[in-house]
Formats: structure tokens, sequence, C-alpha cells
């Protein structure tokens, strides 16, 4: 039998404990009635009263059950995303082929950067209308910018003797970029991707907060305007253990499948 | 020694093969330009040398003394000034070939590729030649003793590991010559020995010519058939000795000793 390696088993360990602590703490906090959890009502109020309503979010016709909301929010945040990784991986190697390129397209590229994405929700709403466009819209500004500078900067550090090694063995200028120079920024581009999820998820939130109708900010919205703090709670606690579990998936696409270092 | 099919044979006669050259550096200078345009002469002026093929050239010198340039030119990376140039194949040369491949000190294997498969890639890029892809890996690492990591990434791989799976790569695309940069600085000695054998081996199977740049004298005389020690600015060819003599073959032979303390007097 394999004994526990507490070495690795401790990090997980104690963290769950605090974690399980903090519930504990505010639930008595619940119980003797201090006031801040009439803002604040205790996991086992407005998971009693999700539960109550069949897992389902909103009132009447209008109510979206609680998978359907979170599968919204996923399919936009990912579908942002992707074509965000797509976009900015063409857009860094375009501007690496051509200095043409980098001329015409770097100055657009620094000035549209630092606009967060939110800035972007009222063009959107007028050229996409409310609907999926819109979020995904809003994603892909959250994070292509700074992909795209994260992909020049990745090339730039592709080692030299690649580029000669893989010339040298006669690959051309196209193929180098699809065998040497796409594998060798992919890893980094990938990680920056990651850490930029936190914008990627704000901004699909953000989105959802003002223009949907549905998805995880849209919970949040509607807790609002009922004067529902449970519902606000409960879709505060859904946002953070989805965006916990996104990345850890991509933390797990970047160990396993993205693992190299150049 | 095993017999190997990974290239064209030595040719027969010694002296046939003396007199061919592979490269010929005809009044070779070599310039580099600042950003803003200015010119900066490197070491190499108007240099005159001829390098035979089918042997080993071990190029030796002060860090500075241009012989990495002089390498990299001789791959076709660095382009000369018209006044001149490296003549190979009777023509001066206008940039990279495929027929010559070069092997750096590191950075040579692709992190993401297995051992088979950053050999394999060396076949990628080029016209079938009638032989088995999967066959010719496996002959090529059988030769370099890589059969049993053939599975493994380069950060699985020692230092060793690393530069054999480097000149298999090479190897496999059947150059007619191979330029090695200081391939062997960052191994350790018995290493860098090993490596030695290893790479004459190859050469005298595969009659490749090779030139090797280093800054380690006893590699340069052991492993080199013929050593050239440049220095002075502009670059002039301090030494320039064949070592295949069979008394420099030994370490400890008076000739060795003898050539090695020359080497160094210039040197150091």
């Amino acid at each position: 039998m394999k004994s526990i390696d507490w070495e690795r088993a401790a990090p997980w360990g104690v963290g769950t404990l605090f974690f399980c602590l903090i519930i504990v703490l505010w639930e008595m906090a619940g119980q003797s009635e201090l006031k801040f959890t009439t803002v604040m009502p205790p996991p086992s109020e407005f998971l009693s009263m999700v539960v109550e309503s069949g897992f389902r979010i909103g009132l009447g016709s209008q109510a979206a059950s609680l998978d359907e909301a979170i599968l919204a929010t996923f399919g936009r945040v990912f579908a942002g995303m992707l074509l965000a990784f797509v976009a900015a991986l063409i857009t860094g190697m375009l501007i690496g082929l051509s200095r043409f390129v980098t001329w015409c397209v770097s100055p657009l590229l620094f000035v549209l950067a630092p606009i967060a994405p939110i800035a972007w929700i009222p063009l959107a709403i007028v050229v996409f209308g409310i609907n999926n466009g819109t979020a995904v819209f809003i994603v892909f500004m959250g994070v292509y910018f700074i992909l795209t500078i994260g992909t020049l900067a990745e090339i730039r550090r592709v080692p030299e003797e690649y580029i000669t090694v893989s010339g040298n063995l006669g690959a051309s200028k196209w193929q180098r970029w699809v065998w040497v120079v796409l594998p060798s920024i992919l890893p980094g581009v990938f990680t920056l991707l990651r850490t930029n999820f936190i914008a990627a998820w704000m901004a699909v939130l953000v989105a959802e907060m003002v223009g949907m109708r549905d998805g995880l900010g849209a919970i949040i919205m509607m807790g609002r305007n009922l004067f529902n703090n449970e519902l606000i709670m409960f879709g505060m606690l859904i946002i953070g253990v989805s965006g916990f579990l996104v990345d850890r998936i991509l933390a797990f696409i970047g160990k396993r499948i993205l693992w190299w270092r150049v | 020694m095993n017999s190997l099919s990974i290239g064209p044979q030595r040719p027969a006669s010694e002296a046939a093969m003396v007199s061919r050259q592979v490269f010929e550096l005809d009044h070779l200078t070599v310039n580099f330009s600042t950003r803003k345009g200015a010119a900066v002469p490197s070491p190499l002026q108007n240099l005159n040398l001829k390098i035979e093929a089918g042997r080993i050239t071990t190029i030796l010198g002060r860090s500075g003394c241009g012989k990495s340039t002089l390498l990299r030119t001789l791959g076709g990376f660095i382009q000369p000034e018209d006044t001149g140039g490296v003549v190979y194949k009777q023509q001066f040369m206008t940039g990279p070939t495929p027929e010559i491949v070069m092997i750096f000190q590191e950075n040579n294997l692709f992190p993401w590729l297995t051992v088979e498969g950053n050999v394999r890639f060396g076949l990628r890029f080029r016209q079938n030649d009638g032989r088995d892809k999967a066959t010719a890996v496996s002959e090529i690492l059988e030769s370099v003793g890589l059969a049993d990591a053939a599975k493994q990434y380069s950060h699985e791989l020692s230092g060793g590991m690393r530069q054999r799976t480097a000149i298999a790569r090479a190897l496999i695309t059947r150059p007619k010559v191979l330029l090695l940069d200081e391939p062997f600085s960052a191994l350790d000695i018995s290493l860098k020995r090993h490596m030695h054998t290893l790479i004459r081996e190859l050469q005298e199977e595969t009659g490749t010519s090779m030139v090797m740049v280093t800054h380690d004298v006893e590699e340069a005389i052991s492993v080199g058939d013929r050593v050239l020690v440049l220095g002075g600015n502009p670059a002039t060819l301090l030494i320039d000795e064949e070592t295949r003599s069979p008394a420099m073959l030994d370490r400890y032979s008076p000739d060795y000793l003898e050539l090695q303390k020359k080497v160094e007097s210039v040197i150091y």
C-alpha cells in the first residue's frame, strides 16, 4: 500500500482546512445574526434557496437553469479566448514575417491595447446586438492585444540556432514558421493566455452584467434587481468555483500538452 | 567498426583525397555593418586558404580571432565582400545550402521532439531519396549509440547525448560538409574524448568533409587531420599542420606534445 505523501498533500490539506474554517466562521456569524450577514448570507442560506428553486435562476418564464448559465458563460469565454489565441498567433507571425506589416500594425496595436475591454461594450452592443457576439468580442478584446504583444516577445526569444538549423536542413521560410517558430512560441503564448484568463473572465462577466440576459454575470444583476442577496452570493460562489476549474483545466493543458520550454 | 551506409564512401586513394578541395577561400573579406550602416571590419581580410574534402580540418584561435565568423561564412550564413569569397563547387557561395550542415554548441535540438523526432526532422524537408525513413533513423541512431534513447526528449538527455543526436540529425541528410562550432565545449573531459573518437569514426565511415572550430588545443589535434591556428588582425594562419601522422595518434608521443606546445605558444 502506498503511504500518503505528506509533502504533496500538505498544501492541499491546509488550504482546504482553512477554506472550511472560513465557511464555519461565516455560518456561525449567520447563526448569531451578525449584521453583515444580511448583505452576505452564509452558504447554508443561499444554497438552500437555490436548491428550493430547483436550480433555476430568475422569475417565471425567464428563469434559466443553472447549467445553462454556466454553459453560456463558458462558451463565451472559451470562444473569445480561442479566437484571440489564434488571431494573436497569426498577427504575431505576420508581424514577424514582414517589416512592412510591423510598421503598419504596431502603432495601432499599442494604442488599442490600453483600452479596457469594458469600454468596447457600448460599440459592441450596437454592432452585434445583445447576444453572444458581443460577449465573445469583449473577451477577445480583453486578451487579443496582450497575447499579440506576448507572441512578438516570444518570437524574439526563439534561439537563433533553431532558425539556422532548420534552414540548414532544407526548410523553407514558411516551413520554418510552421515547424519551428510556432512550436517554439506555443507554450509561452499559452502560459500568457492562462495568466490573462482572469481578464477574459472578468470581461465576459461584465458583458453579461451590462448586456446579456443569461450567463453567470446576469445572475448577479438579477439578484441586484430583485434585492435578492442570496442569489448574489450564490452567483459569486459559482463564478469563483468555475473560474478556479477553468484555471485548473488550462494549467493541465499547459503542463501535459504544451509542456516544453524553449 | 560496424559498417554503415550513411554516406558516400571515403575515396580510395589518399592522394586523390588530399588534392580535392571542398572550400577555397579566395581573397575572403568579411565586414559587418552596424545599425546605422557603418562598416565594421572583421579580422577576416583578404584571406586565402584551401580546405580539403573528405577529412577533418580544425580551426583554433583566441576569442575574436574570426574563427566562428569564418565557419559561418563557410556555411553561407554570412555574406562576404564582393572582392572575393568562398569557392564551393567551383562557384562563389551566395547563401546556405542543404549540403552544408552546421552543428552548434547548444540549442541544436528542438525540445518538443524526441531524439527520434529530432533526427527524423533532418529528412522532413528533403526529397525522398528512396530510403525508408524509419530504417534510416534507426540505423543512424545505432551508429551514434542512441538506439535506446530514441523516445527521450532533449531535457532528459545528457549534454553528450544531445550533441550525438545533433550529429545524427546532420549525418542522416548525408551532407557534403559538416561544420562544427565548438560542439563539445560544454562536455566534461571523458565525454569529450568519447565524442572525439565517435566523430572520427563517423567521418571515416561517411567520408564527410568536416570543419570544426574549437578553443581546445587537445581537441583540435586529436580530432583534426589538419590543424589551423588563426590569429592577428587581420587574421593570418599562424600554424597549418597535418596531424594524422602515426606519431601524432598517441597523445603522449613527442610529436604530439611538440605540436601542442607550439600551438599553445601562439594562442596563450
